[in-house]
């Protein structure tokens, strides 16, 4: 029996959509699954320079990006159906776009509320409705939903993002039940602090706190967040759904 | 939308691909799929077939449609109260219905008739019709 390999992931030749590729975990799910041989259509929200980058940090491979937000359910039907006119198949989703406004839910405002609600769990249903039809009819799919360590463990000024991330555990489970027949599995990934541009303000606060409640006593890369991806997309996983799998470095709450 | 002018031949031009398009999403076999094949009854669909039917469909025929458009068409001019009251299809939304699913065998349609059962009704033919009213709805870009 063969040891699993990166070369024998099964990925090769397909194709993979990640919303969010512009930067941070994103952008390292984007070279993780180009490295093993995947086309990978990422989209950004506005900062093409940034998206340069990720497809720049990956010579000769096949990556390329399109402005869409992901929040704007006719946008992604549009773009789905015009990746997918042209490559024919969609082997992988990852929901990975989010977004932080961290505060006291009594200091909240309106919108900080909305955004991280659009963005992070409206945002992964339409990308999950414009991609499942493909998948369906193709009778093989993968899709990753980005979760948060805030899914499952509560987190002072995260109320908004916490139950951005508990909504989309509760669909990545009953999402699960509903497209396994169709042989489309549905995990989700739960990062715990990643050394990202989005964690930056909580690390430089309470930095060293942080580390003493992670077991293996380091901040997460974003390389760490694309390896789990690759293994949930990959064939090695193939007998796995409806989980939750945190990658946070054995995370304790007070 | 009156669907009384929707005439034999137009809907005999387009049987042929929707039954093909019905037997590849359902994996049967395209001989086994008829005009009057009760999709769930007959062919064994589940709900999500639906789904990936009307997506098929929407790409073989060039045509959108809109998700739970049958049900929808099915209502027509009736508003929801009309239809139904707790589940079951008043009097008004039956007869409306039997004329809507004119290609649906009377028997099947057995008085009271559930609203979450109207999708059981559905023949192939049923959606034949569909793709003719989105057709005409909005002709091919």
């Amino acid at each position: 029996m063969n040891a699993p390999s990166r070369a024998d992931s099964g990925l090769a030749d397909g194709v993979a959509i990640v919303t969010g590729g512009s930067r941070g975990i994103g952008r390292a799910i984007v070279g993780t699954l180009a490295a093993a041989g995947m086309e990978v259509v990422f989209t950004y929200l506005g900062n093409a320079a940034a998206a340069e980058e990720t497809i720049a940090a990956s010579p000769g491979a096949k990556i390329s990006a399109k402005a869409v937000d992901v929040r704007d359910s006719a946008a992604c039907s549009a773009f789905v159906e015009e990746v997918a006119d042209r490559t024919e198949r969609i082997d992988v989703l990852v929901n990975n776009a989010g977004v932080i406004r961290d505060n006291l839910l009594g200091m909240l405002s309106d919108d900080d509320i909305r955004t991280v609600l659009a963005t992070n769990v409206e945002g992964a249903f339409n990308m999950c409705r414009s991609v499942l039809p493909f998948m369906m009819s193709k009778r093989r799919g993968r899709i990753i939903n980005i979760s948060s360590v805030s899914g499952e463990k509560g987190g002072r000024g995260q109320t908004n993002y916490a139950a951005s991330k508990g909504a989309i555990n509760g669909m990545t489970r009953s999402l699960a039940c509903e497209v396994a027949s169709r042989n489309i599995r549905v995990n989700a990934v739960a990062p715990g602090v990643i050394e990202t541009e989005m964690s930056k303000t909580v690390r430089e606060l309470a930095g060293d706190q942080i580390s003493a409640r992670i077991l293996l006593k380091r901040i997460g890369k974003p390389e760490d967040i694309a390896h789990a991806v690759w293994f949930l997309a990959s064939r090695y996983s193939d007998y796995i759904t409806g989980q939750i799998l945190s990658v946070d470095g054995g995370f304790k709450m007070e | 939308m009156s669907t009384t002018n929707i005439t034999k031949e137009e809907i005999a031009a387009i049987l042929p691909k929707v039954s093909e398009t019905i037997a590849d999403a359902l994996g049967c076999d395209a001989a086994d799929v008829k005009p009057d094949s009760s999709l769930i009854g007959d062919l064994g669909a589940e709900s999500i077939d639906f789904l990936d039917i009307v997506f098929r469909l929407e790409r073989a025929f060039k045509v959108k449609i809109p998700r739970g458009k049958i049900i929808e068409d099915a209502r027509g001019s009736l508003s929801e109260a009309e239809f139904e009251k707790g589940g079951t299809l008043t009097p008004a939304g039956e007869q409306r219905l039997r004329e809507f699913l004119s290609e649906v065998p009377a028997d099947r349609i057995k008085s009271p008739v559930k609203a979450a059962e109207i999708a059981k009704l559905f023949t192939v033919e049923t959606f034949a019709k569909m793709v003719i009213r989105q057709q005409r709805a909005a002709p091919a870009a």
